[in-house]
């Protein structure tokens, strides 16, 4: 049996490459058909966030790194409301699928996984 | 009890140092250590190019001495070394670059390394920030 | 599946322990290191926080984080770790989660 992994990702997309390398760590994993879940916590929800111009940083867009979540098998997608709330962003605008989780529902998550990874 | 080790912090960091003594603590009692795997920042640790003050730790230098003595399995992220200028002969030659990790004890490969630690292991320990 | 929780920001300049408060289930443990020690201040609120906690959940931190940074006055329930006690903690839990 597989252990899982949840990998959590606190980073804001324009902070360096901690949000791009949490999402490599997910992507690999999924390439390797694990059972991994991703959860948006903290700044790392500003990922998800609508309207958002990398070239004006001449920076290389995460999203497209987002969008192949899914197709690398990584479809246990989670964000803290919580996350969301404080930082005025709401759940229907987001750039992908994500389950929404109140503070209960991030516990019973850690729970569930076998191995976390935050970052 | 099988530990995977994960290290994100350069060797300055006192993370870094405080992984150290845990992964002697785990072999001290009698555990194993499956593999290290070194990402993000973490990578210096392979740098042969780190100078420091000679009354300063060698954080670095510690690290290499304790996997050759322990002969441990010790990864480091490829994509995030070459971002970050550690590089070994093989890549200093593809990308025509100096090469900056000498020792044999680090390998340069890719993040599939850390999830077959982390499926080997009973336990992922992560260390990085401060 | 229990989890030990393990952080070494500052709660001072740095919002992982609230994130991790609220994360906490009976059974959890929090291990403090490195600057996340200074949670431990006296008369701090963040110091109040961990003294809320139920006495469900474990309060650790490595010894030699808290005495160099001649932290005293410590909560009766806190576990002083060497490495070694470290390592065990981290068996005795489930699963380990550092707050990189």
């Amino acid at each position: 049996m597989s252990q899982s992994l949840l990998i959590v990702t606190r980073q804001a997309p324009w902070s360096g490459p901690g949000a791009r390398e949490a999402l490599d760590i997910a992507l690999a994993g999924g390439a390797f058909d694990l059972p991994l879940g991703l959860l948006f916590l903290d700044d790392g929800v500003f990922q998800l966030a609508p309207g958002q111009q990398p070239a004006s940083l001449t920076l290389k867009d995460l999203q497209a790194n987002l969008q192949a979540l899914p197709m690398f098998g990584v479809e246990a997608l989670y964000v803290s409301a919580r996350s969301l709330n404080e930082r005025g962003l709401s759940d229907g605008a987001l750039q992908l699928p994500v389950e929404v989780l109140d503070d209960v529902g991030l516990s019973a998550l850690f729970e569930r996984y076998d191995q976390v990874i935050t970052l | 009890m099988k530990f995977a080790i994960a290290l994100f912090s350069p060797p300055h960091a006192p993370s870094s140092r405080r992984a150290l003594r845990f992964a002697e603590a785990v072999l001290a009692g009698g555990h194993e250590i499956v593999r290290l795997f070194l990402y993000q920042d973490a990578v210096q640790h392979a740098s042969a190019a780190l100078v420091l003050p000679q009354d300063e730790t060698d954080g670095a230098r510690q690290w290499q001495t304790f996997i050759s003595d322990n002969q441990l399995d010790a990864v480091v992220c490829i994509a995030a070394a070459l971002r970050r200028g550690v590089l070994n002969d093989e890549e200093a030659a593809r990308h025509d670059k100096p090469a900056t990790v000498q020792s044999r004890a680090w390998t340069l490969s890719g993040l599939g390394q850390l999830h077959e630690a982390n499926q080997l292991a009973d336990r992922l320990i992560c260390f990085g920030g401060p | 599946m229990s989890t030990l929780h393990v952080l070494s920001h500052s709660p001072f300049s740095d919002s992982r322990l609230s994130s991790c408060l609220r994360l906490l289930t009976p059974g959890d443990g929090l291990l403090l290191c490195g600057d996340a020690v200074y949670a431990l201040q006296g008369g701090t609120a963040q110091r109040a926080a961990l003294e809320l906690m139920p006495e469900t959940i474990a309060l650790l931190a490595l010894a030699e984080d808290l005495h160099a940074r001649g932290l005293v006055q410590l909560p009766e329930r806190l576990q002083l770790l060497d490495y070694p006690g470290f390592v065990a903690s981290s068996i005795a839990f489930d699963k380990v989660n550092t707050w990189l």
